[in-house]
């Protein structure tokens, strides 16, 4: 479902993607993790087409991005690190707002059943989004790709920041959506979340993917000594 | 589209500071159109009062010789129209009576068209203050992070991720603040309409809806650039010091250098130089008080040899009276080459008025708004030709009277009765209609236009390749 080959992004003549070659399949998690500047956003911004990789091919759904990014983004759902929604209006109306941008039209239980599964209780739905802490907004910003019925998900540091109880919601979501047949990307600094959720880990130092393994093979405290020893070297 | 200018607009209504300032213009607007529409009214009826008490006066006059009564002579006022208030243009500083007498033309060097440079009168509240000068302020400070804004919190990426295009969130943005402005106008044009209603005419709605388009074409423009320094730039207060750089040159510094240098490339006489030209040429015919005067001397022969008599005591009319015509007459012909110099000179710098509007629509705006008011210099001029036209015929009523009426010459004692006073017509000035004059101001509108074309263009290709990231 994602395919990266032999991707390269260089800004002003310094690399930030090189040589990326990478595929994650449907209803599998990815995690990319990797230090400040290894290259996990450029790789998410190529994804989403905001980037062109210099060279190399980067498809999605089986579909080169550069080509037909208009209509592959409506099946891409984006969560950033802060997803800043619009603080004047409620929950439930950002979730409105977005789908109506994507020309989704859901009545107003449809769209409280969407952040509903994705663990925003209904006594916040009403609540204006000021007044939400940062996971209430990450729950929206995954309301807002579920709701699009995205078959794609990627997340840019989504537990950043995030408080354990809410940090181990998101994961219980993204494993849900996975097992629902998403393909999910997920970059990330946090070694133990990427373990707990992920199917495959990949470890990427100053834009090259330099070590690759599953999570099963490995325990938190083993991919933490490796993940070490891949960026100190 | 729609969904995003409903959503600014979301955003304009739940954020109490907006809605604060907006009910504070919405405010100060009203007070200004009240105090406007008051003062308008007040002057309306003082100069009717007066108008009707100077017409009684005259009508009053019980035996007069035509001669003293031309002396005597009389006012004209020019009534201001519903429009004025919103717009007083030059009238602030052109008056609006004019005395009309034997002999004494009403000038066209009046030295208020020399303070035409008074465009910035900061020192009034007029509707027409807002609408060029605050509304465009408030609109630079309603866009200026409208694009940067998103791109920074990084919501710019979920829009365009959700199917809205770059160009597609540029365009809905700059409309739903220029809609913010269209509105402030609209409130301001009906409120004037509705306070006036029953003196509107075809006439004056062409013109309130000229007024509109102008200014919602100029507001396009500064909310459409706004919004485009919003989108090249990262960082909002770039953009916001941008515009509020070309709003400073636009609407402060141009104008004055503008006008300065037009002053400068047509000039026109001093009231001094103007009045010695118009003597000068004067003096070249004949002398009204002076008898022995060559021109003069040419006249007696002429009409002495028409009736057929050696001496002008002998005539059957008045001689004095066809005298001081054919002085009236002499005058108005050096009148009409000054005057016409004059409105030459005028027209040259209204065309270069004009032309300016290419490097600064602000000035296309000026001319726009101060032209369909009807308060401009051309509409002036207008009205000073009406009065001139009238004194020419006032004063050819007298002077028959004088020479056909009964007396003879050198009778400067004859009276004419009140009858004859009753029968003399009043002045009735005729407002120009906008259709008749609307060619001059095309140029105007069509240099909005064109701007408007060039913001639109530079907002649907100057952003095609906004970074998203």
């Amino acid at each position: 479902m994602i395919n990266i080959q032999q991707a390269h992004k260089a800004f002003k003549g310094k690399p930030a993607v090189q040589n990326l070659t990478l595929q994650v399949e449907q209803g599998e998690i990815l995690g990319l993790l990797g230090a400040n500047g290894a290259g996990k956003s450029t790789t998410i911004n190529m994804l989403l087409g905001f980037l062109k990789p210099d060279s190399g091919t980067i498809s999605v759904l089986e579909k080169d991005i550069n080509q037909s990014s208009k209509e592959l983004r409506k099946h891409i759902g984006y969560i950033p690190e802060n997803v800043n929604l619009y603080p004047y209006l409620s929950g439930l109306e950002n979730l409105d707002y977005f789908c109506r941008l994507s020309g989704l039209k859901y009545t107003k239980s449809e769209l409280q059943e969407f952040l509903n599964i994705c663990g925003l209780p209904s006594e916040d739905h009403q609540q204006k989004v000021a007044e939400y802490s940062k996971g209430m907004r990450q729950k929206v910003g995954i309301a807002i790709a579920y709701a699009k019925k995205a078959k794609v998900y990627l997340l840019d540091e989504p537990a950043s920041g995030l408080d354990p109880r809410a940090s181990n919601e998101l994961s219980v979501l993204l494993k849900k959506l996975a097992s629902e047949g998403a393909t999910i990307l997920m970059a990330s600094h946090d070694i133990f979340r990427v373990r707990e959720v992920c199917h495959r880990i990949g470890i990427l130092r100053k834009g090259e993917l330099v070590k690759e393994l599953r999570s099963e093979e490995v325990s938190a405290n083993e991919l933490e000594k490796i993940y070490l020893e891949y960026i100190q070297n | 589209m729609w969904q995003i200018i409903k959503n600014e607009w979301l955003y304009l209504r739940r954020t109490r500071m907006l809605v604060g300032l907006s009910i504070g213009f919405v405010m100060v607007f009203l007070f200004s159109i009240i105090l406007g529409n008051y003062q308008n009214q007040k002057e309306l009826k003082a100069s009717e009062t007066a108008k009707k008490h100077l017409r009684e006066q005259w009508e009053s006059i019980e035996a007069m010789n035509p001669h003293s009564a031309a002396h005597y002579g009389t006012y004209v006022f020019k009534p201001s129209n519903l429009l004025s208030s919103l717009d007083e243009g030059v009238s602030s500083v052109t008056g609006n009576m004019l005395r009309v007498e034997g002999h004494v033309q009403n000038e066209m060097v009046h030295s208020e068209a020399s303070q035409m440079q008074a465009i910035s009168r900061f020192g009034k509240l007029k509707s027409s203050l807002l609408l060029k000068f605050i509304v465009p302020l408030l609109l630079i400070f309603l866009a200026f992070n409208a694009v940067s804004s998103e791109k920074q919190s990084g919501r710019l990426k979920l829009l365009v991720l959700q199917g809205a295009s770059p160009i597609r969130i540029v365009l809905a943005k700059t409309v739903a603040v220029w809609l913010y402005g269209v509105l402030l106008l609209a409130l301001v044009v009906a409120t004037y309409s509705l306070l006036n209603i029953q003196n509107l005419s075809g006439d004056t709605l062409f013109r309130s809806l000229m007024v509109f388009v102008s200014y919602a074409l100029y507001y396009f423009i500064i909310t459409g650039l706004t919004v485009f320094f919003s989108a090249r730039w990262q960082n909002s207060t770039v953009a916001l010091t941008s515009m509020l750089g070309i709003w400073m040159f636009w609407s402060v510094f141009l104008p004055s250098v503008l006008l300065s240098s037009v002053e400068k490339w047509h000039p026109l006489p001093s009231r001094n130089e103007f009045k010695a030209a118009m003597r000068e040429d004067r003096s070249k015919g004949i002398d009204g008080h002076n008898p022995a005067d060559e021109r003069g001397k040419e006249l007696e022969k002429e009409v002495m040899a028409e009736y057929g008599v050696d001496s002008l005591y002998k005539l059957p009319i008045n001689y004095d009276g066809i005298r001081m015509q054919a002085d009236e007459e002499y005058g108005n012909q050096v009148w009409d080459k000054h005057f016409g110099n004059m409105r030459t000179v005028f027209t040259q710098q209204k065309q270069s008025m004009q032309i300016a509007g290419l490097f600064n629509p602000f000035i296309s705006l000026q001319n726009a708004s101060m032209g369909f008011a009807a308060t401009d210099n051309m509409h002036h001029q207008e009205f000073l030709l009406q009065v001139e036209t009238y004194r020419r015929e006032f004063i050819k009523i007298l002077n028959d009277k004088h020479a056909y009426g009964g007396s003879k010459t050198g009778d400067w004692g004859w009276k004419a009765n009140n009858e004859f006073y009753k029968s003399v017509p009043d002045f009735d000035y005729q407002p120009t209609a906008l259709g008749a004059i609307f060619h001059h101001y095309l140029l105007d509108v069509g240099l909005l236009l064109l701007w408007f074309i060039l913001t639109l263009s530079l907002l649907f290709y100057g952003t095609r390749k906004m970074q998203l990231v």
